[in-house]
């Protein structure tokens, strides 16, 4: 019986096309909506994520990195350096700074960190020389600063020696310079933003994150994986929700094109299901057919709208768009599913009343 | 040489009211028929006479009000909603006035599908189908769109759909009512060798009197109920059927003729001599 409804769903091509391309571009809406959501959302708490620090620890209250300002005396970095369970500290400083460069500007998280770092360096180009700074490459895109190049922080000229990947989000550019640096530009020569801890093999960092803010005074301390949740949970409060809802409309949006195309699929072929009802086709065969043909254009629709969503951030640089796509195999999972759910029973919708048809209907001139 | 065996068909006081209370029409009124194996019966009647109503009930599309329809033995009449689909499937054939091909289906896969509908796998319905519609004279059209196909090929297809199952009754309402009067008289010899060589009883409704010299034997309905034939005669001009006590009448070289309508009667006027070979119609 597959062959009927794929006959049906293919018969005519101009039908085919608008099935098709109406549950691709729904899906599409929903897919794209998404990857912007996650593309958004992902490295929101990637300096955070990818610190290599097993636990945070700020100034007593502070909680996330975003807009926050941070200040504990140097002091502290010994302190904590004597917490059982602590394996290394590493002081960090850090601000948000506009930085400045031939093609633009962008606003960017500022760390400074010691040579000797041991957590919260980028993979890669590390330690940058004294008067340089480390970009990210999302950020030095923007800017327009290459490896060599010139870029303004604190009003001064660094000298860019390398970029990190991967920092960057949408909000904010990420970029290092030595502690030293920082410390002087800045003059908060003793005093620190961070520390950031890493523990001992087979300690957890919640236990010890706990034990710091027992032992020390006037700190907050955090595992990594705390931090980086309050970090997106701040961060989503700020921008994201905007974004959710116009997520959620796109989704209803898409699901009811979808709906309409699928229903009107079989509405169209009525009275030839009437026919095969007459002709002794159960209702089982005949929700099969619709089902069948369901399955195919949401299928085919998927796949076209994983396409399109693949293709469109390409399309979107050669416009010169920065838009950071990001699709998840829980969108898809989520968008499939629904996509399959809805065109089901949009399209099963109405073989109830061909179900409940009387068959004789089609010696009257058909079940039209 | 047929035998005389059991009946397919029995009918027995069979009746039909749509709706109830005032508004309620009594659509069929107890008939009774019987039909034999190989026997072709025409049932002719005005329109609104309860024609599509009694086939419809005979073809287990519809539930009598009342009465018995006995299939080879199997009491219709009795079985549950949800055993009659597969009665239709096997024991019944199909024939449509608009034929009701499925349009993004072959000719092919058109008679095909109804074959798998019964447990056929798909290469051994497609074989089946094959067959069929070779033997039909369909063989250079078998992978033919229904949009391809013309009005008597469309027909010729419905009826190797209706053939496909082997049932033993063939069921067709004024399946030449869209025909031009060539592929209706081809379609009504194609129902005759099919009655005759495999056997099948085959039941016709229409009120084309044209065909009725393919039947074994025609019944005319009215208001529900069967009534003799004697008053009826034929229109010489459309070819309908008509009461003679109802109809327009006009003399010719000492012969009454009876037409449906004036318009007839004033085309025959114009020249009897066009149609004087539609006297030998005539039933007295
Ligand atoms: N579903 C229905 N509901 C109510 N009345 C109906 C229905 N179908 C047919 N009828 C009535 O029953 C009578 C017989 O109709 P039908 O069987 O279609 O006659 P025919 O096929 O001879 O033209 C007509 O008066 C018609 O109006
Ligand atoms: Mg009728």
């Amino acid at each position: 019986m597959g062959y009927l409804a794929w006959r049906n769903l293919t018969q005519s091509k101009t039908r085919f096309l608008l099935s098709v391309g109406g549950v691709a571009l729904a899906l599409a809406l929903v897919l794209v909506l998404d990857a912007i959501l996650a593309g958004f959302e992902g490295p929101l708490a990637a300096p955070i994520e990818r610190s290599g620090a097993d636990v945070w620890v700020s100034q007593k209250g502070v909680r996330n990195l975003h807009m926050v300002l941070s200040t504990l005396p140097e002091g502290v970095v010994e302190v904590v350096a004597g917490v059982p369970g602590v394996a290394s500290v590493t002081p960090m400083l850090y601000t948000t700074q506009m930085l400045r460069g031939p093609r633009g500007s962008r606003s960017s998280y500022v760390f400074g960190l010691p040579a000797d770092a041991q957590a919260g360096k980028p993979a890669g180009a590390w330690p940058p020389g004294a008067g340089e700074v480390i970009l990210d490459s999302g950020l030095g895109q923007v800017l327009g600063l290459e490896a060599g190049d010139t870029a303004r922080v604190f009003g001064r000229n660094f000298r860019v020696a390398g970029f990190a990947t991967g920092l960057s989000n949408p909000l904010n550019g990420v970029s290092f310079l030595r502690l030293e640096d920082f410390a002087r530009l800045r003059r908060s020569r003793d005093t620190v933003s961070f520390v950031l801890v890493r523990v001992g093999p087979g300690r957890s960092a919640e236990e010890v994150a706990r034990r710091i803010e027992e032992e020390v005074e006037g700190v907050s301390a955090l595992s990594r994986a705390a931090f980086a949740r309050r970090e997106r949970a701040v961060v989503r409060d700020m921008g994201a929700d905007a974004i959710n809802i116009m997520n959620l409309a796109g989704l209803l949006i898409g699901l009811a094109v979808m709906a309409l195309v699928m229903y009107t699929a079989t509405l169209s072929r009525r009275a030839e299901y009437g026919v095969l009802k007459a002709l002794g086709a159960s209702s089982g065969h005949l929700y099969r057919v619709v089902l069948a043909q369901a399955l195919y254009s949401v299928g085919l629709g998927l796949g076209l709208a994983v396409a399109l969503t693949l293709v469109l951030p390409l399309v979107l640089s050669a416009l010169g768009l920065n838009l950071p796509l990001q699709l998840t195999w829980a969108s898809l999972l989520k968008a499939g599913g629904m996509a399959l759910v809805v065109a089901g029973a949009a399209s099963a919708l109405p073989m109830r009343q061909i179900a409940g048809l009387d068959p004789a209907r089609v010696y009257r001139g058909g079940a039209r | 040489m047929r035998t005389e065996r059991a009946a397919t068909l029995r009918v027995q006081n069979l009746s039909k009211r749509y709706g109830s209370g005032e508004t309620a029409v009594q659509a069929v009124k107890g008939v009774s028929l019987e039909v034999s194996p190989g026997e072709i019966v025409l049932i002719m009647g005005p329109s609104g006479s309860g024609k599509t109503t009694l086939l419809s009930m005979l073809g287990a599309l519809l539930r009598p009000t009342e009465g018995r329809i006995e299939l080879d033995g199997l009491v219709l009449s009795e079985l549950s909603e949800g055993r009659l689909p597969d009665i239709r499937l096997r024991h019944f054939g199909f024939v449509f006035q608009d034929f009701n091909l499925l349009s993004a289906l072959s000719a092919l896969d058109n008679v095909a599908i109804v074959a798998e509908l019964a447990g056929l796998g798909r290469k051994a319905a497609r074989a089946r189908a094959r067959a069929l519609l070779e033997e039909l004279g369909l063989g250079a059209r078998l992978h033919f769109l229904p949009e391809q196909l013309s009005g008597g090929e469309k027909q010729r297809v419905a009826i190797a759909r209706a053939l496909v199952n082997e049932p033993a009754l063939l069921l067709a309402d004024e399946p030449t009512a869209n025909l031009d009067s060539h592929h209706g008289h081809e379609t009504m010899r194609l129902l005759r060798r099919i009655a005759k060589e495999q056997g099948k009883s085959v039941l016709i409704v229409s009120h084309d009197a044209r065909i009725q010299d393919i039947a074994d034997r025609v019944l005319w309905l009215e208001d529900g109920e069967f009534k003799e034939m004697r008053s009826l005669a034929t229109d010489p001009v459309c070819g309908m059927t008509v009461e003679r006590e109802k109809a327009v009448s006009a003399q010719w070289e000492g012969k009454s003729y009876y037409f449906c309508c004036r318009g007839c009667r004033e085309e025959f006027l114009a020249g009897p001599q066009r149609f004087g070979k539609a006297t030998a119609r005539e039933r007295e």
